[in-house]
């Protein structure tokens, strides 16, 4: 046991207060290497990399890194089409995940592709963050290759050799059209139509049809309705004109998701888990219902989960690792956390980041 | 037993450089290039592997040597789905032993069972064994379930092998085994409205709806404080709200919880939202409520406003929810 400080908090104990500073330092040292066990993640780079700048950006300190070296690096990862017959190919020609996903050219050898929805979509997230000009790269090759990852059923496959197909990827495919400003790489109503089957008999959204309700496949549903322009903002206070998802049913999944101790649960009967204080919160904000959650509790909640050491974990008590740390930020942006920017919800970045673009 | 093959560790624990099988291979070193963001401190092993990984897929190797070297580069980072890919490849050409590959699955499944890349794998190794294998990836799921019953990767897949395989014989009594494990699955509640709605030898929802209605009634008045049941309810009258509010079992499970005064929540949520789709309570559920409103609360002649009260004293939580639900029911009686 420690000594009680002045306001009676054992100093052993974890603070009791939003810690940016050491959030800050956290980042930073990540953002410069990683520990080992992140090699299991190595294929994510960029996601890895845009949990950590987006992650600066929220807590307003995107001046600590050097944004021309992060866009030399994030462009180094595009995959380039020999000439225009090579954009009808079959393949995707987006941004790969990480160097074991890409490889050089090889006399007379195969030039294989690996590049991926996901990584994609990070890429450009990381890219609008840190300032680089989207119009600048070659949308039409990224955008008219994106098109052959789309399913018949309306899916999305992350990388065209072949992958699982499931609403994460339709959210990708809308962020990515919206942030090139184009939406000539899907067909926005067979994407529709492919959400609209995953919402399941509960109002919640499992990740493909047929599959439990989920607060991430929950949250790629509704962001990605609100990106293609299906669902206007605050629908609750819109019950009255029609809508194209059961938005009672959706609301109320929603709200129970907010557990006895304050926390949010991503499914049914689970414990609560940091990051679905933004999965599920954020589906609220964009139905314009944020103000029925007791935020007061789920504050006290994410306070068990931050590390002393900077970042937040799962669960309480456990080791901070990234992902829950960035999802952590943007739950405190979502509280209106002073110090830390406003998260803009359907596109996952900062709200000074989307500056100039069509939403 | 193939499965002898995979004991503990796959890798060998000599370097790869120091394997004379691989001496005429030279490995091909990652170039982070000038100036790399979030470098990840890899272990020697890692570096080694994936560096070796990177010289047979560029010399596009495709044998039983470089099909070992992807199993250790998955063992090292099984997301890795250009390892996985190249896996895929090679077992093509080679004419590899599909059965032995599900026992390769077995094992990396074991230390990864949330990897989205192993279930992908296992499902294309699945289908081109097609009905051969039905009883043993069901089977495999199973044992996922038994170290975790709510294993999403898991359900999906067993959903596929299903629709695309076949076995629905038992599912519905599967289904019956892990909700009397624990009845506050969800997951479990998920796969019987999956089985009842999908499956070809039950006849539909429509078939199936009455005696569900029974057990889900039954599940409900053994532990009222079970959301899963509540909303499975509501599932099964998903379409047809008005049949949810004639069914008399329906208020009736209600009435037993509000009477009882006992994790009662979810019960008046139920009341709330059979009054909004035209319910005309019995005088037993109106007084029910009443009896629930303390000395703190008027008794209110206007049910909803009574219900949204108590609901707004017991769960606080989402008190401005049940106000704004007040709210709404009342425009919505004015606008009637």
């Amino acid at each position: 046991m420690g000594e009680e400080d002045e306001y009676g908090w054992d100093s052993d104990s974890e603070p009791q207060y939003f810690d940016k500073d050491r959030h800050v330092q956290f980042l930073e040292m990540i953002f410069e290497l990683l520990p080992s066990p992140y090699q299991t993640q190595e294929i994510n780079r960029l996601t890895l990399a845009y949990f950590a700048i987006v992650g600066l950006d929220i807590l307003a300190s995107l001046d600590r890194i050097n944004k021309d070296a992060v866009i030399e690096w994030v462009l180094s990862f595009q995959a380039l089409p020999k000439n225009e017959d090579e954009v009808n190919n079959g393949q995707f020609y987006g941004f790969h995940g990480s160097r074991s996903s890409q490889f050089q050219h090889v006399e007379g050898g195969l030039v294989p592709n690996g590049s991926h929805l996901a990584s994609t979509y990070c890429a450009l997230a990381i890219l609008k963050t840190v300032g680089y000009d989207l119009s600048l790269l070659d949308s039409t090759s990224i955008l008219k290759s994106m098109k052959n990852l789309q399913q018949p059923d309306g899916s999305f496959m992350p990388i065209h050799s072949g992958a699982e197909t499931d609403l994460r990827f339709v959210f990708c495919a809308a962020s990515i059209c919206l942030l090139l400003g184009n939406w000539c790489g899907m067909d926005k109503e067979r994407a529709k139509e492919y959400i609209l089957r995953c919402q399941s008999y509960d109002g919640g959204f499992g990740l493909i049809p047929g599959s439990e309700s989920h607060g991430g496949a929950t949250y790629c549903a509704v962001a990605s309705l609100r990106l293609m322009g299906y669902i206007e903002d605050d629908l609750v206070s819109k019950t009255v004109s029609p809508c194209v998802l059961n938005v009672p049913m959706l609301l109320d999944w929603c709200l129970k998701r907010q557990s006895d101790d304050g926390g949010f649960q991503g499914r049914l009967n689970k414990p609560s888990d940091t990051c679905y204080a933004f999965w599920v919160g954020g589906v609220l904000r964009i139905l314009g219902a944020h103000n029925f959650i007791d935020e007061g509790g789920l504050r006290r909640f994410l306070l068990t989960t931050q590390s002393r050491y900077g970042g937040f974990s799962k669960f309480p008590g456990q080791l901070p690792d990234l992902y829950h740390s960035y999802y952590g930020f943007c739950a405190f942006s979502l509280l209106e956390e002073p110090g830390v920017n406003p998260v803009f919800v359907n596109l996952g970045m900062s709200e000074i980041a989307t500056v100039g673009l069509h939403l | 037993m193939a499965a002898a093959q995979f004991p503990g560790n796959i890798s060998s624990q000599i370097p790869l450089s120091q394997r004379p099988e691989w001496a005429d291979v030279k490995p091909v070193a990652q170039d982070d290039g000038p100036n790399p963001v979030v470098s990840i401190s890899y272990s020697d092993k890692f570096l080694e592997t994936m560096n070796y990984f990177r010289a047979i897929y560029l010399a596009d190797e495709r044998s039983p040597r470089a099909l070992q070297l992807t199993a250790e580069a998955i063992e090292l980072n099984a997301g890795n789905y250009t390892v996985w890919q190249f896996r895929r490849t090679i077992l093509e050409s080679i004419n590899g032993n599909l059965h032995e590959e599900l026992d390769f699955v077995d094992h990396i499944a074991e230390a990864n069972p949330k990897n989205y890349q192993i279930w992908h794998h296992r499902r294309w190794v699945a289908e081109k064994l097609g009905t051969d294998v039905t009883i043993r990836e069901l089977e495999f799921t199973g044992k996922i379930f038994s170290e975790d019953p709510k294993n999403y990767h898991a359900w999906s897949h067993r959903q596929w092998v299903l629709q695309a395989l076949g076995g629905w014989e038992n599912e519905l009594s599967y289904c019956q085994e892990l909700l009397e494990d624990d009845i506050f699955n969800n997951s479990a509640w998920n796969q019987r409205f999956f089985v009842i709605t999908k499956s070809p030898l039950l006849g539909g929802l429509s078939s199936m709806r009455e005696s569900e209605v029974t057990y889900t009634i039954q599940a409900i008045a053994a532990n009222p404080e079970n959301e899963s049941p509540w909303r499975y309810l509501r599932g099964l009258y998903k379409d047809d709200p008005e049949a949810l509010v004639k069914d008399p079992r329906v208020a009736s499970v209600c009435l037993e919880v509000l009477t009882a005064k006992s994790n009662y929540v979810h019960a008046l949520n139920m009341v709330l939202d059979l009054l909004s789709h035209g319910f005309m309570p019995s005088s037993e559920i109106s007084s029910a409520v009443g009896a629930l409103t303390t000395n703190s609360l008027e008794p209110d002649s206007d049910l909803i406003k009574s219900i949204c009260s108590v609901l707004e004293l017991v769960d606080p939580m989402r008190g401005n929810y049940w106000k704004w639900r007040r709210d709404t029911a009342v425009a919505q009686a004015c606008r009637r």
